[in-house]
């Protein structure tokens, strides 16, 4: 404090006395032409801010009103919306749902691709054809995903009917209907299609660590297991963390789709988690305060789970 | 282990194929069977039922225009970011970036409400103008980073000839930043044709406007769901995005590597 203060009381240099200097008004023609360039820029941030930044502030906005459906009367609220979210049973039920499929599937996810990604750095046989198979969860929408589980956990489906003819018949049931299984086929479905592609980015980001370093650990005895979490781990540790926070933002944002598409959140509220709750809430039951307060505790949790995610998994080294 | 789970994500798509030729009691009784007797049928019965010939046809249209529409805004915008290089260049870039933080669900509701107060609702002009909204961050960054690459002295010695700058973006940067482009142009195709819920509560449930992937569900709400039906109407979704994957494999990969760790 003292120190800036000491220096802005100094008194100012006097100006350099005009020189003429040749190199003087191409500098300010090449400035102008900087500042005139920095002007292609509006039209991305005009948009930028319009449809996304936009929205999100309406959000905040939206939560402290009284807004019972699209054409009805609009009051301010103020933090009444919150306070019937956060009395109400629904919320905590969408919120553990939310907390169960987070802590489920997002380790499994992590875990099982890092070891998937080690195991095609060693390039084993067919490793080519396996990374097309890794690769097409991540080239099918959301939709088509849904259809393809509906079409193997349906009644008739084909998990059934491979039961039926495994002569495993007791464990048939219908998965996406049964409150049970229901939430499990949710998080099943983001383990399908997650692990591939995210066992693909693990191998890009393992696969520029020199042979000779795991070579050397050979010699010295470690087995796979050691070589993965001892050496590979440590060198991809700020890559793991970009990337369950990636998976984690996926899970805890977009599964409302999934739940959309096959179970609407049913049985009873069995898979009813928070992105579906806020989904649910402006879309069927048209309470668009309500659905956007629990939307700012979502987009709160969303960011406190990054943080989170970014301070345990940074680089230590 | 590794090959089980492979296993796992082929089946479904096995069955999918399979289903799309067998009756209804065929696939219930042998799910895993070939189809002994092909019925070619099912894929005109998906495309009626639900109008995916028209879902089709508006799918390619949107993702056509947004694409556009993405790169006239991105690309003037990432030549101003990598050359501009006063304050303002630098809080822009950091403004682009923070869009990464921001999942997209999350403006759900409110881009909703703004479709429906411009009178743009349930059309898919609308979506052709969000898209490109939600594409900006990344590649803005992505072409940032490639344009930063190109020497100054192609572009000084340029201008020394007399070039003004959008012939400078036109014969310079866009030529050397082609792969760059193809990077993003795959990302977003990719992202606008599978994109489903935006589409869903903005354009809603008319045929002549919905896109594939919001058409395509319909299929199943049918209560007499066939699932020939449903199985083919699903692998028709599939097709383009194949075919560019069987064309474009090794860039598509890397496109959606790099894109993927760019946070």
């Amino acid at each position: 404090m003292a120190h800036s203060s000491l220096t802005t009381s100094a008194p100012a240099a006097p100006p350099p006395p005009p020189r003429p200097d040749p190199t003087w008004r191409r500098r300010t023609a090449t400035e102008t032409r900087r500042s005139a360039v920095t002007l292609l820029a509006v039209p991305a941030l005009v948009w930028y801010l319009l449809f996304l930044a936009g929205p999100l502030i309406a959000m905040f906005v939206i939560s402290g009103l009284r807004w019972p459906g699209m054409l009805a009367h609009r009051s301010w609220a103020g933090w009444a919306n919150y306070t019937t979210v956060l009395h109400d049973p629904l919320f905590w039920t969408a919120a553990r749902n939310s907390a169960v499929q987070l802590a489920v599937v997002l380790p499994v996810l992590i875990v099982a691709s890092f070891m998937v990604g080690y195991y095609l750095t060693l390039r084993p046989r067919g490793h080519r054809l396996l990374r097309v198979v890794l690769f097409t969860p991540a080239l099918i929408s959301a939709s088509a995903k849904a259809m393809l589980a509906y079409g193997v956990l349906a009644p008739n489906g084909l998990l059934n009917g491979v039961l039926d003819s495994t002569g495993l018949h007791a464990l048939t049931r219908s998965w996406l209907a049964d409150e049970h299984t229901a939430l499990g086929c949710i998080m099943a479905m983001d383990l399908w299609s997650g692990i591939g592609f995210t066992a693909v980015l693990f191998a890009a980001r393992l696969g520029s660590i020199p042979r000779e370093i795991y070579e050397a650990a050979e010699l010295d005895g470690a087995g796979h297991w050691r070589r993965m979490w001892r050496i590979a781990y440590p060198v991809a540790k700020d890559y793991v963390g970009v990337t369950t926070m990636l998976q984690f933002l996926w899970i805890f944002f977009s599964s409302a789709q999934n739940v959309l598409l096959l179970t609407q959140g049913g049985p009873g509220n069995a898979t009813t988690n928070l992105s579906f709750l806020v989904y649910n809430k402006a879309f069927v039951q048209s309470d668009l305060g309500y659905s956007q307060a629990a939307g700012v505790l979502l987009f709160a949790i969303g960011l406190l789970g990054m943080l989170v995610i970014r301070r345990v998994l940074r680089q230590t080294y | 282990m590794v090959w089980l789970y492979a296993l796992v994500l082929v089946l479904p798509l096995y069955y999918l194929l399979i289903s799309s030729f067998k009756t209804t009691t065929s696939i219930f009784d042998s799910p895993l069977a070939p189809p002994a007797h092909p019925e070619w049928h099912y894929f005109g019965d998906a495309l009626r039922y639900a109008r995916l010939d028209l879902a089709l046809v508006n799918s390619v249209l949107v993702t056509v225009v947004a694409l556009v529409l993405t790169l006239l805004l991105a690309v003037p915008a990432s030549f101003a970011l990598a050359r501009g290089q006063g304050r303002a260049a630098r809080v822009l870039e950091r403004v682009f970036s923070l869009g990464f933080l921001v999942p997209t669900f999350a403006a759900l509701v409110p881009t909703f409400l703004m479709a429906a107060f411009t009178g743009l609702f349930h059309t898919r002009t609308f979506v052709m103008l969000l898209l490109p909204a939600g594409a900006m961050p990344l590649s803005v960054v992505v072409l940032t980073q490639f344009m930063r690459t190109i020497p100054a002295e192609l572009e000084e010695s340029a201008r020394v000839d007399g070039a003004g700058t959008l012939t400078v973006l036109r014969r310079i940067f866009i030529p050397l930043c082609m792969p760059g482009i193809a990077t993003i142009l795959l990302l977003n195709f990719l992202n606008f044709w599978n994109e489903y819920l935006y589409s869903l509560v903005i354009i809603g449930p008319d045929t002549s406007q919905r896109t594939i992937q919001v058409a395509l569900p319909t299929l199943q709400s049918n209560q007499a769901t066939e699932y020939g039906v449903l199985m083919a109407g699903t692998a028709l979704t599939l097709v383009p995005v194949y075919i560019v994957y069987v064309l474009l494999q090794r860039r598509m990969e890397e496109a959606l590597i790099s894109g993927a760790i760019k946070m």
